[in-house]
């Protein structure tokens, strides 16, 4: 009896010191780059309406994305954020690269959302324009054509916004592509996990995602982190959309006849802001489980009430609450007093207030890639390659990227925002105004996830 | 123009196709193929529109199908060498016309528009749910692109994008040629007799459904020569690109600007908006309305399109000349 209670007694230590030091050097993991607050330039002269002209040999990027069309309004959050990122490190004085000073340009490459146009831009960028970097996309499947492209070229794709695990996956890997964004299987096991084992209230599910491979990828994460976190849920319906739906009426019936509790859902923009506005009309005040739908744009045409409850994945922020020390402040007031004051059409509407979100997210990616170029001193892409594989930055937020070395793909903590009207938003806003938008619910209580509980899924044939 | 002076421009034609990416590099290559893919494209869709007098708004179903074929048949079977993975796709559409062809053939005019019509979207819902087989909105990409080659003598990488414009190139114009030489036999004429005058054909004897019939195949199976020459070059095919509505439409607006009923007329087209989808693309993203607003002018101005325009030039300077000359 004696040794069991000794032999239980020790196991019980020898976990909770593992805990302890697991959870230790997670805090005090030391990022291998930083964002650089004291070198952080005066950002009062950007225009994304007027970039910096720029002359001579420059590092060139090219947001390869739908700068018209339906989603033109994905190509402008690309534009400014990369835009930023390179206005602030040209402001800096540029980077030595190869023994030489060079300016950061960002060029416009337009895929009107279409793949053999997508193919034909990414070719006119490398071969005519001689850019060093694509940067990409809406669309899984157009960023699989820019993958391609750049693998056949030899230049470095950076995935900051396509979502797809295949993307980095045999057989579409490319050692040329590196993705800087969560995934779908991430993102489908972390909101499982959350409803299974944190909130622990609704169970029946309703899945509606857009009809290609990130919208098939998103049910799948989903369904798999459902079996994994809560066994218990159940999935009451399950339906893909065409992109850039305008009709969702008879989707929206099924859901309301389903009985399901949340609608689970990868749809961004136009397809978010339509999903979410008819429900609201027809009388569905369902809460959405969502990533993109986070737009204030369309949550401000849909009110507090509409927006209240919206339960957003995000890959950008550190928990509540968002501003953790003057220099993260200096920086947003940066951004924002240039929203408020300089930027016109469209850069002056709501969504560009906060650089947060997706729209810091995609910033983020971009002062890493930066920060990759200025460490590896070249834009060859085989000492881009080297530095970039393991590498560790920390974003102005505090959150820290890994970029994992086998498969290219981005590891970092996820966070759960539960959306709240203005009144509640203080516990994450906590500055004033106090709130993040007057005229919609968003960000209240954050729940950050554990990592290791969404780690992104590794393809067997690349991680041993 | 004599004999020889057809020859040497025919020889300096192909010194200057093989120049062509030496001298302009890999992008413009890669622009010349798209361009040589719709004008065999647009040549196939002729063949109906300005041979027979059928107009089709859904020739995309057969440029797809063998775009499809074509990357399906490399995708599944292991090891297929390049030119059956091509013949695939070119029987996959020409299996198809042969479906359809007895449905479509007993009528003309604006039912055979509207018949194709409707098979076309079919063709495009269907390549969009079957995601499967077609791979929906994402499409089959990523296949491999087998290297040309004869075992023991040569193996020729088709990833290198100048070999592949060789490739694609002598493809397209052999494609071409049998294409010139159809419409240059005994049963082109037909073919044409049909378009002017049906009823006199079928009191002549002949069978005009069946001749229908034949040239609807033909077209098909070599607009499917064309998509599979596209799957092999983009890599990709998705339902969009390959069984879209500008996808039927974009061969239409070729011909008529490039001259209907002329063998050449379809290929001008074909460069025409080449060119102009370049020059527009890097300037505006509206390409379809400054193609939209030349259709216009072209149906306005110049009816019998480009082609027709120069031969409207030809024949009043020679009537000049002719009213200059001495009697």
């Amino acid at each position: 009896m004696k040794t069991m209670r000794f032999l239980f007694m020790a196991t019980a230590v020898l976990c909770s010191l593992g805990l302890v030091l697991q959870s230790a050097s997670a805090a005090d993991m030391v990022p291998k780059a930083a964002f650089d607050f004291k070198n952080f330039p005066d950002m009062s002269d950007f225009d994304p309406n007027k970039p910096m002209p720029l002359k001579g040999d420059t590092i060139k990027i090219a947001v390869v994305a739908s700068h018209s069309g339906p989603a033109a309004s994905v190509g402008e959050i690309y534009w400014i954020s990369v835009l930023w990122a390179a206005h602030m490190v040209n402001k800096q004085g540029g980077i030595m690269v190869d023994g030489k000073k060079k300016m950061v340009e960002v060029l416009k490459a337009d895929t009107q959302s279409k793949p053999d146009i997508t193919k034909k831009v990414c070719e006119r960028m490398i071969l005519q324009e001689k850019v060093d970097f694509l940067w990409g996309t809406n669309g899984s499947h157009l960023q699989k054509v820019i993958n391609q492209v750049a693998d056949k070229y030899k230049k470095i794709s950076v995935n900051a916004a396509s979502l797809s695990d295949e993307l980095q996956e045999v057989p579409d890997f490319s050692r040329y592509a590196f993705m800087t964004t969560f995934s779908t299987e991430q993102i489908g096991r972390g909101l499982a996990y959350y409803y299974g084992q944190i909130r622990k209230k609704e169970k029946k599910f309703y899945i509606l995602c857009q009809d290609y491979l990130f919208g098939h990828s998103m049910a799948e994460g989903f369904k798999k982190g459902l079996k994994e976190y809560y066994p218990d849920a159940e999935i009451v319906g399950e339906d893909y959309h065409k992109l850039f739906l305008t009709d969702f009426a008879p989707y929206l019936t099924k859901i309301k006849a389903s009985g399901a509790e949340v609608v689970y859902t990868g749809d961004w923009i136009p397809d978010a802001a339509n999903l979410l506005k008819q429900a609201r009309q027809m009388g569905i005040m369902l809460p959405f489980a969502d990533i993109f739908m986070d737009e204030p744009r369309f949550l401000t045409e849909v009110g507090v009430e509409g927006t209240k409850g919206i339960i957003n994945l995000a890959q950008y922020g550190n928990g509540n609450p968002a501003f953790k020390n003057d220099d993260q402040i200096k920086v947003y007031r940066a951004w924002n007093d240039l929203w408020k004051n300089k930027w016109k059409e469209p850069y002056n509407t709501v969504l560009y207030t906060h650089p947060f979100g997706n729209i810091g997210a995609y910033i983020g990616s971009t002062y890493w890639l930066l920060s990759v170029v200025t460490r590896a001193g070249s834009t060859d892409p085989e000492k881009i390659i080297k530095v970039w594989e393991g590498d560790t930055y920390q974003l102005p937020s505090g959150q820290i990227l890994e970029m994992r070395a086998c498969d290219h793909k981005q590891i970092t903590p996820l966070t759960v925002n539960e959306f709240v009207p203005p009144a509640e938003q203080k516990q994450s806003f906590n500055i004033p105004p106090y709130y993040w938008f007057e005229g919609c619910s968003n960000v209240g209580p954050s729940t950050l996830l554990p990592m290791d509980k969404v780690v992104p899924k590794a393809d067997p044939k690349l991680c041993k | 123009m004599n004999n020889k002076s057809r020859w040497a421009l025919w020889i300096a034609g192909a010194v200057a196709l093989f120049l062509y990416p030496r001298l302009f590099g890999i992008y413009y290559a890669n622009i010349f193929v798209t361009f040589a893919i719709y004008a065999l494209y647009a040549v196939s869709l002729n063949l109906l529109l300005g041979y027979t007098g059928l107009l089709s708004f859904g020739h995309a179903m057969y440029f797809g199908t063998g775009a499809y074929g074509t990357a399906l048949a490399l995708t599944h079977i292991k090891g297929l060498p390049l030119v059956p993975a091509l013949l695939a796709g070119f029987f996959a559409a020409f299996f198809l016309a042969i479906c359809v062809a007895p449905l479509v053939v007993r009528v003309g005019g604006n039912a055979f528009a509207m018949m194709h019509l409707a098979f076309g979207q079919l063709m495009f819902v269907l390549a969009l749910k079957l995601r499967h087989i077609t791979g929906g909105e994402d499409g089959v990409g990523g296949f491999p692109i087998p290297p040309l080659s004869i075992p023991g003598l040569f193996s020729l990488d088709m990833g290198d994008p100048i070999l592949f414009y060789y490739f694609a190139v002598a493809v397209i114009a052999a494609s071409l040629w049998l294409l010139w030489f159809f419409t240059k036999t005994p049963f082109g004429q037909i073919m044409v007799a049909v378009r002017d005058n049906t009823k006199r054909v079928d009191y002549l004897g002949f069978r005009v459904p069946h001749t229908k019939a034949v040239v609807y195949v033909i077209a098909g199976a070599f607009a499917g020569m064309a998509g599979a020459v596209y799957a092999l070059f983009q890599n990709l095919v998705a339902a969009y690109d390959a069984y879209g509505i500008l996808t039927s439409f974009v061969p239409v607006m070729m011909t008529m600007v490039g001259g209907i009923g002329q063998f050449f007329g379809p290929i001008c087209g074909a460069g025409i908006f080449g060119v102009l989808d370049e020059l527009t693309t890097r300037y505006t993203d509206r390409v379809e309305l400054v193609l939209g607003l030349v259709l216009v002018l072209v149906i306005m101005y110049a009816p019998y399109g480009f082609t027709g325009f120069l031969t409207y030039l030809r024949m009043r300077w020679s009537a000049s000349r002719a009213q200059r000359s001495p009697a």
